[in-house]
């Protein structure tokens, strides 16, 4: 078999086999594409090219093969998948030609302002906060400072002071800011390591640590703040349980804090908020734990590819963004060019 | 790896097709100031009107953060409406590109990955240019809650009816990690819990041992090691159950018995001896097979010149000059004959083993032997080896040769000490998971009794007591530090940087400062100490440019933030968190007022230092 026929083959095939036949001779070989796949094994020393053309005699054989042997053993599941054989249709494949640049870039602009009507788990967060621990898992950007600004009003109608933790002391500030400014500056107060800002006020913001600290020095006796007041604590980005260097004092504040305390826990899209709130119910039997997961964004995303040349074309071949279970497919126009950007890398 | 197209195009075509505002994240701070540079010389900046509205807005906001007001960055920021944000910059700078973008009056912000955790500022459009980041060393490839946290961005609620990620490649970028990405679940989260040695000494302060195992027996940690630990109970139980039909027989234990009866009836031992396998018969010989004796082989006489033991199975060997006068090799249970003839002579120990002189004598010998040469008589020790589990076997022990089940254990045996042998495995793994953290703990508790924190009943000295109160990272250096008074009548400044070296934990290429003599030596031993202690708890970095700049910062107080972000190379964003971390430590160790007066004061004077200019810009 001579260059021109191995590369007619190995067009032909299906982009796994070539990475199958690379391995171990191509270094790095599953970061190429195919024609640079096939490139790299037309390079080869002739001794392997000479096995790989004989791997694929074997490969193509093998159909032939179990044509034969079908009339005998029909129902006998092939070792190799034939690479010839159509796919099966795609469950996503769209019938329709795939969509267009212009219906992806329908829709730009700012909406009215309108007045803002809370979501449905929005306001089911707000209510079980109530009464029960919470867990919000949602994506970003969807509204968890809502559920958050009116569990705060909720306790400090009750007077209950109310502790808000988040991992970043960037976030703090942020947030000391928007809190002083939705609930007037005294009502607001900040811990860090040295500095009390307004310790008296009904709303702390610290970071997680301090709150452990707090919590350390409460249950060993030495008790500096109000923590039989203490009704809510809400943990923001409670996904940094999973910290590898930090995580461990989500678990100790958790474990901690008082009983009669209820827990907000915020916290972005994570594969096993279930996981989260059973653990919940299981060290704090006396609450209950609602477990609030919204999974849709609020402002549909979508995507676009934008080639090194300036053209821009649609990234996937359905229009919006969404979490699907079934995998997901490129834009042809995208796959076409990203392609070419893989083979001549624009410079 | 900076994106193929050119940051300015990609903001022109974002503009044209009405995507702006947009956030471009790429791998490295040094990428987004380069982005923003490029914008220097282009005529494609914003209108007057909302030039001078960022103008008046961040005129404003220097009132309150005067750090910002000479920010090198304003300028571009004014006439291109584009930022750069990332860890590099001040956090005042950051909030006012954040507010400026919250606004709508920035068309973009070049920012690093590290935007993505957490703070919230969005955008109509996102765009990504890479697959992987760099963690420490390497590069991995996002994950899928990170590329949804890059992307979440896209999209502002209430401003915008879509929003956008829009990927353009860069090299080495893989698109279906980020198709992947977009559209995948997100990853579960895992504990991370970890018993560390303030955790023991706060806890065993206010609680009683009991209380401690119901307590970490409460971690989440423990709560996804039993439900893996469920798993493997599963399993058990399936093994219980495979095991049924193989229970007692006549005897409680047959599998164990029978296992001990088949070893002895195979001669076998438990664990192979290293056992000699010549037999008595040879073993008597080897002492008279010395070199230069006489020997009888089945081809005819010959001389030995050497003994050894072949390499792969250890038996016996002979070189040894035959009659004809070749030199050959041979087993040693070969030999036919050993007769009372012995030449000296001086072996060599390469090939002809002899001198050649000799092996002339030889020859010669050989060939003018007498018919009928004297044998010598071999004596055979006839006693048996001692083996005491043959002897077991002889003393009627094993009831199994005549026992009525003997057939079935003969046959049921491989199978049932199979499944046996997995269910001892499974139980041992199931105690492991459930008693991991427990004995992480008592390990921790143990070293804190070495070291004289806890007494051997588990309760807190006067050590313990104040040593609870530090709990940072590199707990027990400190505290060790403490205990040796190193830092006793040290100069604010001298303990700033010491604790600066200690709390900063980046890698980042240093940044040449000049050390004082003073805190040179001290880094020195406290490098001492840490080394002594890096068997109970990781070394820190300990680098000695960071120490230096702290020292500077608390030292000089007549010498502002940029004249000392001028002195290194390190980023003004890095400076300030170092100091902010150095401070966290400082006020641990502040807290400690009511045992270590003199300490206590020194780090509150070094914290009084510490809070002026930009650090005293935010709590």
């Amino acid at each position: 078999m001579n260059d021109n026929d191995l590369q007619r083959e190995l067009v032909s095939l299906p982009i796994k086999y070539l990475h199958r036949f690379a391995k171990g001779r191509i270094h790095r070989h599953f970061r190429l594409g195919k024609r640079r796949l096939i490139d790299s094994i037309l390079a080869l020393p002739s001794d392997q090219k000479l096995a790989i053309a004989h791997d694929l005699e074997q490969l193509s054989s093998i159909p032939k093969k179990r044509a034969t042997e079908s009339s005998t053993a029909p129902r006998q599941t092939p070792l190799h998948p034939r690479p010839s054989s159509p796919k099966k249709p795609h469950p996503h494949k769209p019938t329709s030609p795939p969509i267009g640049l212009q219906d992806l870039l329908e829709g730009i602009g700012v909406p009215e302002p309108k007045p803002f009507v809370p979501d449905d788990w929005q306001r089911k967060a707000v209510e079980a906060i109530a009464h029960s621990d919470v867990i919000v898992s949602a994506p970003t950007g969807s509204g968890k400072t809502f559920v958050a600004t009116e569990a705060i009003q909720q306790a400090m109608a009750t007077n209950q002071t109310v502790i808000y933790t988040s991992p970043l002391k960037a976030l703090s500030n942020t947030k000391y800011m928007e809190f002083s400014q939705y609930f007037g500056a005294d009502q607001v107060g900040i811990l860090t390591g040295d500095r009390r800002d307004n310790a008296q006020a009904p709303l702390l913001i610290m970071t997680t640590e301090i709150l452990r600290n707090i919590l350390y020095d409460a249950t060993s006796g030495d008790l500096d703040l109000r923590l039989h007041t203490l009704g809510l604590v809400i943990l923001d980005e409670s996904q940094y349980l999973a910290d590898p260097e930090r995580g461990v004092v989500w678990e100790e504040t958790l474990i901690l804090c008082p009983t009669q305390t209820r827990l907000l826990l915020l916290s972005a899209s994570i594969g096993n908020p279930q996981e989260l709130a059973e653990w919940l119910i299981s060290i704090r039997p006396t609450t209950s734990c609602h477990l609030i997961q919204h999974t849709k964004r609020s402002v549909p995303l979508r995507g676009l590819y934008l080639h090194p040349t300036g053209q821009l074309v649609p990234l996937l071949d359905s229009r919006d963004i969404q979490q699907q279970r079934k995998g997901y497919r490129f834009h042809p126009e995208t796959k076409r060019l990203f392609s070419e950007y893989e083979f001549k890398p624009y410079h | 790896m900076p994106p193929a197209i050119h940051p300015i195009d990609l903001v022109d075509i974002l503009r044209r097709h009405r995507l702006t505002p947009v956030i471009i994240f790429l791998t490295s701070r040094r990428g987004c100031d380069e982005a923003i540079d490029t914008f220097l010389h282009t005529s494609s900046g914003v209108s007057a009107s909302r030039s001078e509205e960022i103008r008046a807005f961040l005129e404003q906001f220097a009132k309150d953060f005067p750090s910002i007001a000479n920010h090198p960055l304003i300028p571009v920021v004014q006439d291109y409406g584009v930022a750069a944000h990332h860890a590099g910059h001040l956090p005042s700078w950051k909030i006012a590109i954040e507010e400026l973008m919250r606004q709508g009056l920035l068309d973009a912000v070049f920012a690093t990955t590290t935007l993505a955790a957490g703070v919230d500022f969005p955008a109509r459009t996102v765009v990504v240019s890479q697959s992987s980041v760099r963690k420490s060393q390497d590069f991995t490839d996002l994950t899928v809650s990170e590329i949804q946290q890059l992307a979440g961005r896209g999209g502002r609620r209430g401003k915008d009816f879509v929003g956008f990620v829009v990927v353009t490649p860069s090299p080495y970028i893989d698109l279906h990690v980020l198709g992947k990405g977009l559209t995948g679940q997100p990853e579960s989260i895992d504990s991370q819990f970890v018993v560390s040695y303030p955790m023991v000494l706060n806890l065993l302060k206010a609680h009683s041992l009991d209380q401690i195992e119901g307590l970490l027996a409460k971690s989440f940690a423990q709560f996804q090691l039993n439900q893996r630990a469920a798993i493997h109970q599963n399993r058990l139980d399936e093994l219980h159950e495979q095991l049924q039909p193989y229970g007692p027989r006549e005897c409680a234990d047959w599998v164990a018995q029978w296992k001990v009866f088949d070893l002895a009836r195979r001669r076998k031992a438990h664990r192979r001896p290293a056992i000699n396998t010549d037999s008595p018969y040879l073993t008597a010989c080897l002492p008279f097979l010395t070199p230069g004796r006489l020997i009888g082989l089945p081809k005819g006489p010959a001389i030995i010149l050497r003994h050894y033991r072949s390499r792969g199975m250890g038996i016996p060997m002979l070189s040894v000059l035959h009659a004809k006068g070749t030199l050959g090799e041979c087993q040693a249970q070969r030999v036919a004959q050993i007769y009372d003839q012995v030449y000296e002579f001086q072996p060599i120990r390469s090939l002809p083993w002899c001198s050649p002189s000799t092996l002339n004598q030889f020859k010669n010998v050989l060939s003018q032997l007498p018919a009928r040469l004297p044998i010598l008589p071999i004596l055979e020790n006839t006693r048996e080896p001692d083996d005491s589990l043959l002897s077991e076997i002889l003393t009627d022990e094993f009831a199994c040769p005549t026992c009525p089940s003997h057939a079935a254990c003969k046959k049921d045996f491989s199978v049932a000490s199979g499944l046996q042998l997995k269910a001892q495995q499974v139980t041992k793994t199931i105690q492991a998971l459930r008693d991991g953290l427990w004995h992480q703990f008592q390990q921790k508790a143990a070293v804190l009794h070495k070291f004289g924190y806890l007494t051997a009943r588990l309760e807190l000295t006067d050590e313990g007591e104040w040593a609870r109160l530090i709990r940072i990272n590199h707990s027990l250096l400190i505290t060790e530090l403490i205990r040796m008074d190193a830092f006793s009548g040290m100069a604010p400044e001298l303990l700033a940087g010491v604790m600066a070296s200690i709390a900063h934990d980046d890698d980042r290429p240093s940044s040449y400062m000049r050390l004082t003599p003073g805190l040179a030596s001290m880094l020195v031993q406290v490098r001492q100490v840490a080394d002594a202690l890096s068997a109970y708890e990781p070394a820190p970095l300990l680098r000695s440019d960071v120490a230096a700049i702290a020292e500077r910062w608390i030292g000089q107080t007549q010498h502002g933030w940029s004249s000392l972000v001028r002195s290194t190379s390190m980023a003004e964003g890095d400076v300030y968190r170092l100091l902010a971390r150095t401070l966290e430590f400082l006020s641990q160790v502040y807290g400690l007022k009511v045992t270590h007066s003199g300490l206590a004061d020194a780090a509150h004077q070094a914290m009084v230092n510490m809070r002026r200019e930009v650090l005293a810009e935010l709590p």
